[in-house]
């Protein structure tokens, strides 16, 4: 078995800004070896470590679907010297890649359910990759309704627009969008999410519901949804802690005996009222 | 089993055999600590130490240690990956206490299936452990009390055992029997000599009078997350980590990059962390999901002796009782897990009351 340390290496092919003020940005890797990008099998909900070799590594949640086939996606808010980094990439550049790591959300147990994906701002990158995953033609047919809800502080902070567009032509996915305070050209609803959640009022009936996004969003979201009857073991969630190495040996991101990257970042509702409550 | 006897004297001859082959580590003292280092003269070997101050840890998962180098161009990366793993070590005279954290760190390191710390397993691979067992434990020991022994010797290939003028020599795990083997002029041990080893083990376990019921601990911690003990445990703790750094069982590290700008190379490093750190968990946003020093010290408990129970079946503690000898605040793990193995009873107590 080789070092697990050990990154493969991308090349960036494509950056994209994602938002107004210009702090989260869309980088599209792609292998420089072709059997490498065959090792880096993923499922959606996944993570992967990577790093400017000589900056440093972060783990960043994979926000391009395995569907997409060719090259891999990752969405970076600008924060710390890594992220930084990232943020004054060139394409061409070169970025190592470890993983892919966690547990991901679980696209198999799903099958033949409703889906109700449910994010609060940034946190919406592996919800973009499951969308996706579930709406691919191979895939479509393996799941339910589909429902997303997204909502950002402001509309300068909608990530994925193109894709939301393309989402709301199709007649197989419900996507409602809201953000918290009323603007001029805003066409869709306005509010916290929550309240958004209690309205569309999505049956929890042979259903799961993802829920991403901060802290007070995840909290507000899920005593809605109880309301609504929704059981602990139907609400899944993404957890994030502080990483160095994604798999399981560096030890900072324990919860109780669970570790965040190998054990998770996923976990139900359920599980989350087992652990201690660190996180 | 066939025993053998190896002369004060002759460490020098053994050393010198062995040298060429192995990476020959043994404690030394360096500025009045004992230390495990590579041996350049046989003469500098301490045997008749106590315990080392840095544990033997040290040998396979240095303080810093590089995972990888690169060199940097233009727009590409070239990768270099380690190529000294395949060099053989040897510890010589590690305790057991210190040889069953070897087991300790490989189980960790090799949980997790698809990752595997390959780093740390290829070198214990290679390692050959020629231990002691301690004729006198010190006042800070309680490897009996976690299942440990001051004569076990499951963890080790060599085992000596100190009976003054001379060591008695036994091979235990087929690599060290060889090697027993290979040593040919080592001269036979009498029964005289297995006995007095018996007898010096028999004393030495006898010796450590701490008790503890881990058991009942292990059971208690399982409920008592959010009791008022902790604040107790971690009221004299200044997070200095001293308990971690130097904890035969910690396996923590922080991931860093050094690069010589200069030069356009460096190399990806891992360091010892601890979580008594609390930038250990600080998160990039602020928030610190282990913000409070009640929570560290809890983790560093918890994770020895109720995760790592859960995860693995096996105590995270070897006893060795060095987080009780460094702590500049006197904060004693005995005395923290007598308070954990009284809860319940002071509980009971009341109850009857």
């Amino acid at each position: 078995m080789p070092n697990p340390y050990i990154p493969y290496l991308t090349t960036v092919k494509s950056i994209v800004s994602e938002n107004r003020v210009n702090d989260i940005k869309t980088i599209e890797l792609e292998f420089k070896k072709e059997e490498d990008y065959k090792k880096f099998d993923y499922i959606p909900g996944q993570f992967a470590e990577i790093s400017l070799i000589g900056k440093g590594e972060c783990p960043i949640g994979i926000a391009s679907s395995p569907t997409e086939e060719g090259t891999i996606k990752f969405t970076i808010k600008k924060m710390g010297t890594v992220t930084t980094g990232f943020h004054n990439c060139e394409v061409g550049d070169t970025v190592g890649v470890r993983g892919p790591c966690g547990n991901g959300w679980p696209v198999e147990d799903m099958k033949g359910k409703n889906i109700v994906v449910i994010g609060g701002g940034f946190a919406f990158s592996t919800l973009r990759s499951l969308v996706i995953y579930v709406l691919d033609e191979k895939n479509r047919k393996n799941y339910g309704n589909i429902t997303v809800i997204y909502g950002n502080r402001d509309s300068g902070e909608v990530l994925y627009t193109d894709i939301l567009e393309e989402w709301k032509k199709r007649d197989d996915i419900k996507v409602v969008l809201t953000i918290d305070r009323p603007e001029e050209e805003w066409t869709e609803k306005v509010g916290f999410v929550a309240p958004v959640v209690k309205e569309v009022g999505p049956s929890s009936d042979n259903a799961i519901a993802v829920v991403c996004g901060p802290p007070i969003m995840i909290k507000t979201t899920i005593a809605v949804l109880e309301e609504l009857n929704w059981k602990d073991e139907q609400i899944l969630n993404s957890l994030e802690m502080r990483m160095k190495c994604g798999i399981g040996k560096c030890g900072r991101c324990n919860i109780g005996n669970k570790f965040v990257c190998v054990d998770g970042p996923v976990f139900s509702l359920a599980e989350l009222k087992k652990m201690p409550n660190e996180y | 089993m066939e025993q053998k006897i190896l002369k004060k004297d002759q460490i020098g001859k053994l050393h010198n055999e062995l040298v060429s082959e192995y990476n020959f580590y043994a404690p030394i003292n360096k500025k009045g600590n004992i230390v495990f280092e590579k041996i350049e003269n046989p003469e500098d070997i301490v045997l008749d130490y106590l315990n080392s101050k840095i544990p033997p840890k040290s040998v396979l998962f240095p303080q810093m240690e590089v995972l990888f180098e690169y060199t940097l161009d233009e727009k590409d990366v070239e990768i270099t990956d380690r190529q000294d793993l395949d060099q053989k070590f040897l510890i010589f005279g590690i305790r057991p206490c210190d040889a069953y954290s070897f087991e300790l760190f490989a189980n960790f390191f090799s949980f997790h299936g698809d990752w595997k710390d390959e780093i740390y397993l290829k070198k214990k691979e290679n390692t050959t452990l020629i231990g002691i067992g301690c004729n006198s434990p010190r006042t800070t020991c309680f490897c009996t009390s976690v299942d440990g022994n001051p004569f076990n010797k499951d963890n080790m290939d060599v085992f000596l055992t100190d009976l003054g003028e001379t060591y008695l020599v036994e091979g235990i795990s087929d690599k060290g029997k060889d090697l027993v083997k290979k040593l040919s002029w080592l001269s036979n041990a009498t029964d005289k000599d297995v006995k007095k080893a018996q007898e010096l083990a028999k004393q030495a376990e006898e010796s450590i009078t701490t008790r503890m019921d881990v058991d009942k601990i292990v059971k208690n911690l399982e409920t008592c997350f959010e009791h008022p003990v902790w604040e107790e445990i971690s009221e004299a703790c200044i997070g200095c980590g001293s308990c971690a750094y130097l904890c035969p069982t910690c396996t923590c590290f922080d991931v860093i990059d050094e690069t010589d700008q200069y030069n356009n190379r460096g190399r990806r490093i891992r360091i010892w962390d601890t979580c008594q750190s609390c930038l250990y968990t600080l998160e990039t946003s602020g928030h610190n999901p282990r913000n409070t020093k009640i929570q560290r010290c809890r983790n560093r408990i918890m994770h020895k002796f109720s995760y790592y129970p859960t995860n693995y079946d096996l105590l995270g503690c070897v006893g060795c009782g060095r987080c009780v000898s460094v702590c500049p605040a006197n904060n004693d793990l005995r005395v923290i897990l007598n308070k954990i193995e009284r809860i319940e009873k002071e509980e009971d107590e009341k109850v009857v009351a």
